[in-house]
């Protein structure tokens, strides 16, 4: 039976591959499941993937999402995407939109490990807190 | 060159900081693994340190927890408050500080939980400052040697094992012992004699009743406007039964580091140990001996330093602790007692068997120390209790041989029978500490002698009347007394003189 490795060194393992392009992407998605299926950690598939989204943006290939309650214009969309370059120094950002009316208005940026929460429904519950902590 | 203004200066490096937080404004997240029995496992978050506030977002709103395991791949963090609404998934932020709570004067007279909110339905709590609930002690050149009492009001404890401001002196016996009366007394006697020392009692796991029956108490002796209760009942997570003592130190501390004297009282350390326990398994740490981790000594150590006398550089303040500990059937051997035992500068222990024949204060004159109090012992009070402990020690000893025989040598029999009142006399109600002269009246009429023609059962009744008699009489005396020097020839021939008299009134 495989050793078990951390999460932190898969990613660091895999997000190297993907940079480097060797081992080649097909291999590497090939070797990290026959070794979760062989490790029984298929349930850890999403925290892995966010691990290795992190160890990427370290690398300079961020992917951000950004979430809002009506679709964003595409000059919004590339303020935004001026505003990550600058806050993160990445060299490759991809950008994915998420329409959720949950979050009632406003934008909110989420990157691998970092976010920036501006929509309303998050102000909502900064305030509902407050209130009970008085 | 242009002029420097340090307001200027001040002003815009605090907006350049502003502008740089509000240009990044990026909160380092992660994200709520699992959930259960008040701890939380959070994937993300690789800058969180150790003891780092964390905010959950939830339904209902935002909810705290505190980093205690910091691992590779995820962080095991403790709930400040209800689990019901943290689910797995939700988003979680980092504070940027360490817990804090309130402290100063606005706490006084207030009961609070260990997050410095008030609980006895009073208004918000605003104070100017707030206090690190995790701090590291006082170094070896801002301390002092412990030189001042910390009157108890408690004769047997002024007497036999004086307590100095700074010390750390265990309270230590079986349950329903009078461990919390102890303490309690020692709070009131601090507001009848006005030492001006602030009490912070920490309750930790104590029912919400018995803790409204001692806020009364408290408010009729007219001890709760410089007292902070800081309070946790059972029901409260097993994290702010163990964050209670560390938030009620921080309390304490702004008095001691503003040149004020403060008394801490834990009660109890038991349940501390035993919600740390409960909080170390959920954790996964090893478990070591009684299912302890194996840092519950470093859990009480560093509780307990923090209680120190400053040096004058630093004030002169002055933090004094009265931890109790529970102990099972007298077992002093277990393994937190002797923990805490060994930590402390002392300890006060009280005996089932003392307590059941009626002797209260229980005291064990045998096992219990007061290994840096001396010291600090009020001059009038040593002056006449001697060798008081070793009377009562000795006496005990021989009273138990004498119920084999009843053939005994004339001085014997006068030892056991003055061992008798002195018994008598060392036994004090509940709320009712006696100040200084009080103490040294009564401790030299039965060590002197005066008090010989009184039988025993009634000591307490010619105490009473000597003490009533000397006030009346001679106040002037007393109060010169009271003041804590050593007693002149005169002032002692005085007290010879009354409770001679007064012994001519008990006697039989």
């Amino acid at each position: 039976m495989a050793s078990r490795l951390s999460r932190r060194r898969l990613a660091t393992y895999i997000a190297d591959g993907f940079v480097s392009g060797t081992p080649s992407k097909a291999t590497l998605i090939e070797q990290l499941a026959g070794y979760l299926v062989e490790s029984r950690r298929t349930k850890e598939l999403g925290l892995i993937v966010r691990d290795i989204e992190y160890q990427l943006a370290e690398k300079g290939h961020l992917s951000a999402t950004v979430t809002s309650a009506f679709d964003l214009g595409a000059q919004t969309l590339k303020t935004i995407e001026a505003y990550v370059k600058d806050t993160t120094s990445a060299e490759h950002i991809s950008l994915t939109t998420l329409v959720d009316p949950d979050v009632l208005g406003g934008i909110k940026i989420s990157l691998p490990g970092r976010e920036n929460d501006q929509t309303i429904a998050h102000q909502l519950t900064v305030l509902k807190t407050r209130f009970k902590k008085v | 060159m242009s002029e420097l203004s340090i307001t200027d200066l001040s002003k815009d490096l605090r907006s350049a900081i502003e502008n740089l937080e509000s240009s990044k404004n990026l909160d380092e997240v992660g994200v709520v693994v699992r959930v259960g029995d008040g701890v939380v496992w959070i994937h993300g978050l690789r800058e969180a340190g150790y003891n780092e506030v964390v905010n959950i977002e939830t339904a209902d709103g935002i909810v705290e927890a505190f980093a205690l395991n910091l691992m590779e791949d995820e962080i095991g963090a403790v709930l400040l408050g209800d689990d019901s609404g943290v689910k797995a998934g939700q988003s979680v932020r980092l504070k940027g500080t360490v817990l804090e709570v309130p402290v100063g004067p606005e706490l006084l007279g207030r009961v609070v939980n260990p997050l410095g909110r008030a609980i006895d339905g009073g208004p918000a709590i605003v104070t100017k400052q707030k206090g690190l609930v995790e701090r590291e002690a006082i170094g070896v050149m801002g301390r002092k040697s412990v030189h001042e009492p910390l009157m108890t009001g408690i004769v047997s404890i002024d007497a036999m094992f004086p307590i100095g401001r700074g010390q750390r002196e265990l309270i230590i016996g079986d349950r329903q012992t009078g461990k919390t009366a102890l303490a309690i007394d020692t709070m009131i006697n601090q507001a009848k004699q006005d030492t001006g020392v602030v009490n912070v009692y920490v309750a930790i796991g104590q029912k919400f009743s018995k803790i409204a029956r001692l806020v009364d108490r408290l408010k009729k002796e007219g001890v709760m406007d410089q007292t902070i209760i800081v309070a946790t009942s059972p029901s409260d997570p097993a994290s702010l039964l163990y964050l209670a003592p560390y938030a009620g130190t921080a309390m304490g501390e702004y008095f001691r580091d503003n040149a004020q004297h403060a008394l801490m009282i834990y009660d109890d350390l038991t349940k501390h140990a035993v919600a740390y326990r409960q909080m170390s398994l959920l954790l996964r740490r090893p478990p070591g001996r009684e299912a302890y981790p194996g840092d519950v000594f470093y859990l009480h150590s560093r509780l307990l330093e923090r209680s120190a006398k400053l040096s004058d550089d630093l004030g002169a303040g002055s933090l004094t602790a009265l931890p109790i500990i529970e102990t099972q059937a007298g077992d002093i051997s277990a393994y937190i007692p002797t923990n805490v035992i060994s930590i402390t500068d002392g300890q006060i222990f009280l005996e089932t068997d003392l307590f059941y024949q009626g002797i209260r204060p229980a005291i064990s004159a045998g096992l219990s120390v007061s290994r840096v109090g001396g010291a600090a012992q009020t001059s009038a009070v040593k002056s006449v209790s001697g060798n008081l402990k070793l009377g009562l020690s000795q006496f005990r000893e021989l009273a138990s041989f004498a119920q084999f025989g009843s053939d005994l040598d004339e001085s014997t029999k006068n030892q056991i029978e003055r061992g008798q009142r002195l018994t008598e006399l060392l036994k004090q109600p509940q709320y009712q500490p006696l100040s200084v002269w009080q103490q040294v009246a009564s401790i030299a009429a039965v060590t002197n002698g005066y008090f010989d023609s009184v039988a025993a059962p009634k000591i307490k009744d010619a105490q009473a009347a000597l003490i009533a008699k000397l006030w009346a009489t001679h106040q002037t005396e007393m109060t010169e007394l009271d003041k804590g020097a050593k007693p002149t020839a005169e002032t002692l021939h005085l007290i010879e003189t009354v409770a001679r008299t007064v012994a001519k009134g008990f006697e039989g």
